[in-house]
């Protein structure tokens, strides 16, 4: 009987994933005894880290987007459509269209979303770039201001020791915004102040959510004149008169408040209440090694929605896409999973306009901060431009 | 330079280097003993000037390299992985296709498929105008050109 494996996802997890899945299964696929069908609610695939050039005029929407068809291997089913339903305990999908789907085995890749209206204000008054419209409105105030202050803040799940999207994303802003800033002329009129929450993953009333980076921090924002506060903890705006309050007591006013908003999982997610995380962000239960669903062996969760302490970004998924590959292919063929997910995450940070920095930890090791390059900025830039169509192809 | 100066820079380099804490522990020491024997024979025959000049040509490329040449050439590299990836895939697929019938179609089938399908019409037109397009730039290519 023919087995089904269905991704749910067409973001970087769900596109390497079913095209990893085919390469492995290729006997099976080649055979008719497995099919690999990928479900996802858009025809396009967007590069998502490219969103916050977006926000400084360096990336237009077709550069950043491929046909989501054109990424896939031709063995893969594609579906449009949404999951409305995750029946795990039946092993079945229920969508939008009305139609049902049975499946052997499941990865979850669905990803989170910003939700700026669980802060009271943050949705009228604040500003970010993890999608591609707000990122384009942030261009237009940042392309315009002669003057003022420009106060970048960090919001957390309340889930106890997970990340928001992209840990370094905060960072690699502020010193794009200084350079960006400084090229316009108007560095000089304007104050950036970076502060970040009181409670960050595992670390307390620090800059970065691993200590190495954040004791590196203070001397880069000062060689720059860029402010920095420890401990403020988005708790409400005042779009009226544009002042941020944190949970901590202060309030800081602004002229732009560029805050990395709250994060959830997606509605079916959220709705299939197997998530036990506070706050109904809607993270699932996921074995940090083997990536199963835990109480269900037939389902596997990458990327952003699972519930472990790495970052959730494009860098994850490249690491643990084939652990779930190798895990499903085990299961199949000798019944039990063979490999483990370690926590390794790889990136190339954008450390400012031009230089770039190379990085990697996992559940043991924390990143090792080094001095940027430029030959690390032309590796990140070569990576934005064409080596990630080939990641999402799974040729990396 | 007077044999002076020559002195004080000669002192200065042994400040240096007596002051670089990687320098007193004995394994960078023995590491760079272990890399002068490698490198001596390539010092004496003037070969290292090479590696020099290539790292010095390397280094000039890296700060010539803009956004522009950058976007060109990744626009040149995921056409061409892209383009060889596609083309790959669907010979695979199709072949993997064929082969799994126990006997071909027969040549009536697959012409009523070819007539049918209205991808495998689309596939032939693409066939058609990639033809179409080879010989326009064979017949640019064999046309004789008046001088300037």
């Amino acid at each position: 009987m023919m087995k089904n494996i269905i991704v749910v996802g067409g973001g970087i997890g769900g596109t390497m994933t079913a095209n990893n899945l085919v390469r492995k299964l290729y006997p099976e696929i080649k055979s008719g005894r497995t099919r690999v069908t990928l479900i996802s609610n858009s025809h396009w695939h967007y590069y998502k880290p490219a969103f916050m050039y977006v926000a400084f005029g360096k990336f237009f929407k077709n550069e950043l987007r491929r046909p989501l068809a054109s990424l896939l291997r031709p063995e893969i089913n594609f579906l449009l459509d949404q999951v409305e339903g995750f029946e795990f305990k039946n092993s079945r999908l229920r969508m939008r269209s009305g139609d049902v789907h049975d499946y052997d085995y499941l990865v979850v890749s669905t990803g989170c979303i910003p939700a700026p209206e669980r802060i009271e204000g943050l949705q009228e008054a604040g500003d970010h770039f993890y999608q591609h419209d707000p990122a384009r409105q942030l261009f237009e105030k940042l392309s315009t201001i002669e003057k003022g202050r420009i106060f970048i803040g960090v919001t957390f799940p309340k889930t106890p020791n997970v990340p928001h999207q992209c840990g370094i994303a905060p960072i690699e802003t502020t010193l794009m915004l200084d350079e960006f800033l400084r090229q316009r002329g108007v560095r000089d009129k304007i104050e950036i102040v970076y502060t970040y929450p009181t409670i960050s993953q595992l670390t307390r009333n620090c800059l970065f959510l691993q200590k190495p980076t954040g004791e590196v921090l203070p001397s880069i924002f000062d060689s720059k004149d860029i402010k920095h506060k420890r401990g403020f903890t988005l708790a409400s705006v005042d779009p009226e008169n544009n002042v941020a309050v944190s949970e901590e007591g202060d309030e800081e006013d602004f002229d732009i408040l560029m805050q990395t908003p709250p994060i959830r999982a997606v509605d079916a997610v959220l709705d299939s209440n197997v998530s036990q995380s506070p706050n109904h962000e809607g993270w699932l239960p996921t074995d940090r090694q083997s990536l199963q669903l835990e109480g269900f062996e037939n389902v596997f969760i990458i990327g952003d929605t699972v519930d472990l302490p790495i970052s959730k970004a494009g860098g994850s998924c490249h690491n643990q896409s084939p652990v779930i590959c190798n895990n499903i292919a085990g299961l199949m063929r000798t019944g039990k999973t063979v490999d483990e997910y370690d926590g390794k995450v790889q990136a190339i940070a954008q450390m400012g306009m031009e230089a770039g920095m190379p990085l990697w930890y996992d559940y043991d090791e924390d990143v090792k901060p080094t001095p940027p390059t430029k030959i690390g900025g032309l590796m990140r830039k070569g990576f934005n431009r064409g080596i990630y169509w080939s990641v999402a192809r799974g040729l990396i | 330079m007077n044999n002076d100066s020559a002195t004080a820079s000669r002192q200065l380099l042994a400040t240096i280097l007596e002051s670089s804490p990687a320098l007193q522990d004995p394994a960078t020491l023995e590491g760079v003993a272990d890399l002068i024997e490698k490198v001596s024979p390539l010092l004496q025959g003037r070969r290292l000037h090479n590696i020099v000049d290539f790292l010095a040509a390397a280094s000039d490329v890296i700060e010539m390299t803009d956004d522009a040449m950058i976007q060109k050439l990744m626009t040149l590299y995921e056409e061409s992985i892209g383009g060889v990836w596609a083309i790959t895939n669907a010979l695979q697929y199709a072949s993997a296709q064929a082969g799994h019938k126990e006997a071909p179609p027969t040549l009536w089938k697959s012409i009523r498929r070819l007539n049918n399908d209205e991808n495998a019409r689309r596939g032939l037109d693409t066939a058609v105008n990639l033809m179409s397009e080879l010989g326009r730039q064979s017949k640019i290519s064999g046309q004789s050109f008046l001088e300037d």
